[in-house]
């Protein structure tokens, strides 16, 4: 006989969304991820607009990815405008991407995953239980959005980033704070992996996953300009559309991504799977330690790779700011915007995975046409097959 | 006994969410002087039914299944406080104002695309009183604890009732608008923010929306006289708070949406 659960709410996520699963005799039968977030459509909303107030507007997005939307929209629009920035730029935008993969990961594998797996309803009853671990990764937290904020000015929707540059550099104070602040935070992290090290994680999916990920440029784990998949596909993404292939579904006001017809899992996990080698130091060791096998079959192992991306990045923003540090910032103002027609796409890695966006612009810089897809958009999909496949 | 809070998200980026975690320093204090009730984005053990002393509610409402969320919490709350600039103003969302929802759907989904329930997006005092807002989009920190601090001693929280420019003027930081010719949104703007945009030389873009008598006439005459463009200022406006310039411009201020 035939049983439908239905999750009208999904609780300590960001947005709304529910699950409907039909069960059969011994399989899940249906599987419906059902976001049902207010529609926004901000690719409609940036037309008309002048391409100098798009990145404002479309950090609305997201929150707890305004940094990363911000910049990747000002990645796109110089490309379109033929602009290229400094050396100096691309540094100080990669710290900031560091800042938030600090946060956002602290904030989902510590205030929002593992109050289940210790049960508990929310990080605040954890807090009760066990007020160290909260304090360590509010500490955490508190040092991603440290970074954001000297960086763009604004821990959510930040202020400084602009075509060309910033608005601002951060001062050498800035950057010595930052220093002694991150060099705590490798404390925490080697507190925060004893703990996770005592954490077991949940095996209720044993299922292949199919990943992608930005093949990183240079130095730089979450910029690229060709996005690989595990089974061998290559993509570059000014073509990211052939990747995606976005459609409308009825049950859900996010958009389907398939690549040839199959599902794929951007973020944490998948960014290991396939650059794993990037990966070292203080990083490497908790790794090692966390006791994560990759390629995984288990969905819920993405919180593992998300600590680890953590540690690296606390070690790659210490990297960064040291060497600035010694090699002292050099006051430069923004690269000039010359205004022309044009088109441009950029994609980076956020910290739930692959982020695209894409704008045309008309002669006065104004946007013809906006395209966002978003990490947790492309995931929909595998969520619902990894769900598929879960045993009842 | 604590008081009981709810923390609800409608339409938006869940700034307001992130910025009540944010507040990495006092959570826990916080959380020793209220009882969080009901807070889907933080707990999985809600009581969705109580009644509540305070609900903080961030977020537009854009669809039919938000308005009726958005009356359930009024019913339950005795008060009802709007966070962010969206729930305030209306936002980012808002920002055409409803003029073609339609269109906008078809483009970005596709002609042909499913049914949706999607509406205009509106502030939430376009359907429920709301009793205190803590405009920005954020809301800055500081604004919540305040506020938090007003409503545990049974005062209710203001906004400020001048504009960006004043705190400008009180960091002693040069004028981007006057000084510089950049088209900056501080003197129609509430301010809060300590004028943190023009502090790294970039112009306010009216994030929190019109500050209280904004004198849209004074504004424009400022632009009249310099060389920026009135429409990238007033436009600029327009991106967080079309629905109050829309209803401005019908009604008693006829230079606030005409230029827009």
């Amino acid at each position: 006989m035939s049983r439908t659960i239905v999750v009208e709410h999904l609780a300590r996520i960001e947005g709304h969304a529910g699950i409907t699963v039909v069960l059969g005799n011994d399989r899940v039968e249906r599987v419906e991820f059902n976001v049902v977030e207010g529609i926004r459509l901000f690719e409609g909303l940036v037309c008309g607009r002048h391409c100098v107030d798009v990145p404002g507007i479309v950090s609305r997005i997201c929150a707890i990815c305004s940094h990363g939307h911000t910049i990747t929209a000002l990645s796109a629009i110089e490309r379109a405008l033929g602009m290229t920035v400094s050396a100096q730029t691309r540094t100080l935008r990669d710290l900031a991407f560091q800042g938030a993969s600090i946060e956002s990961h602290a904030l989902h594998v510590f205030c929002l995953a593992l109050p289940d797996l210790l049960g508990h309803p929310s990080v605040v009853s954890l807090a009760g239980a066990n007020p160290a671990a909260v304090g360590m990764a509010l500490r955490l937290k508190k040092l991603g959005n440290t970074i954001q904020e000297i960086v763009g000015g604004r821990a959510v929707h930040p202020v400084n980033y602009v075509l060309g540059g910033f608005g601002r550099l951060p001062s050498t104070d800035d950057l010595l704070l930052l220093k002694a602040a991150l060099e705590a935070g490798l404390n925490d992290c080697a507190a925060a992996l004893a703990l996770l090290c005592t954490v077991a994680v949940p095996a209720f999916v044993n299922e292949p996953i199919r990943c992608a990920a930005l093949v990183p440029k240079d130095e730089a784990f979450f910029f690229g300009d060709t996005v690989r998949l595990s089974d061998g596909f290559e993509v570059p993404v000014d073509q990211y559309l052939t990747l995606t292939n976005e459609q409308a579904v009825a049950h859900s006001h996010a958009k389907v991504s398939l690549h040839q017809g199959r599902s794929f899992m951007v973020g944490a996990l998948a960014r290991l799977t396939l650059h794993g080698d990037r990966i070292q130091g203080a990083a490497r060791q908790a790794w090692n330690a966390i006791g994560l096998t990759l390629p995984s079959t288990n969905i819920v192992a993405n919180n593992l790779a998300q600590f680890v991306e953590l540690v690296y990045s606390v070690e790659h923003a210490l990297e960064i700011v040291t060497t600035l540090l010694a090699r002292g910032l050099a006051h430069e103002p923004p690269v000039p915007v010359a205004i022309r027609a044009g088109e441009g796409a950029a994609a980076t890695e956020v910290p739930r995975g692959t982020l695209f966006h894409h704008y045309v612009l008309d002669a006065d810089g104004c946007v013809v046409a906006a395209d966002v897809i978003t990490p947790t958009a492309q995931n929909f999909s595998n969520v619902e097959d990894q769900l598929r496949a879960t045993r009842c | 006994m604590k008081p009981k809070i709810g923390i609800f998200g409608l339409s938006g980026c869940w700034g307001e969410q992130i910025v009540i975690l944010n507040c990495e320093d006092d959570l826990l204090t916080i959380v020793g002087a209220v009882d969080i009730v009901d807070f889907l984005g933080g707990s999985s053990r809600n009581d969705e039914e109580g009644p509540l002393a305070v609900a903080f509610v961030e977020g537009s409402v854009g669809s039919a299944r938000q308005e009726a969320s958005l009356a359930r919490v009024r019913e339950r709350s005795a008060l009802l406080v709007a966070c962010g600039t969206c729930a305030c103003f209306g936002g980012i969302s808002a920002m055409d104002a409803g003029s073609t929802r339609e269109q906008m759907a078809s483009a970005v989904y596709g002609a042909g695309h499913p049914v949706y329930d999607v509406a205009p997006h509106r502030p939430l005092a376009d359907f429920v009183k709301v009793d205190a807002a803590i405009p920005g989009c954020p809301m800055e920190k500081d604004e919540f604890l305040r506020a938090v601090t007003a409503l545990l001693n049974g005062d209710l929280p203001q906004p400020a009732a001048y504009p960006v420019c004043a705190d400008c003027k009180w960091r002693e930081q040069d004028c981007l608008l006057v000084s510089r010719g950049i088209a900056c949104a501080g003197p129609v703007t509430t301010a809060g923010c300590g004028a943190r945009c023009p502090g790294f030389n970039v112009p306010c873009i009216g994030c929190r929306g019109p500050v209280d008598e904004a004198n849209f006439g004074s504004m424009a005459e400022i632009l009249r006289t310099s060389a920026v463009p009135q429409e990238r200022v007033l436009g600029r406006l327009r991106m967080f708070a079309a629905p109050y310039l829309d209803k401005e411009s019908a009604g008693s201020n006829p230079t606030a949406g005409a230029h827009v």
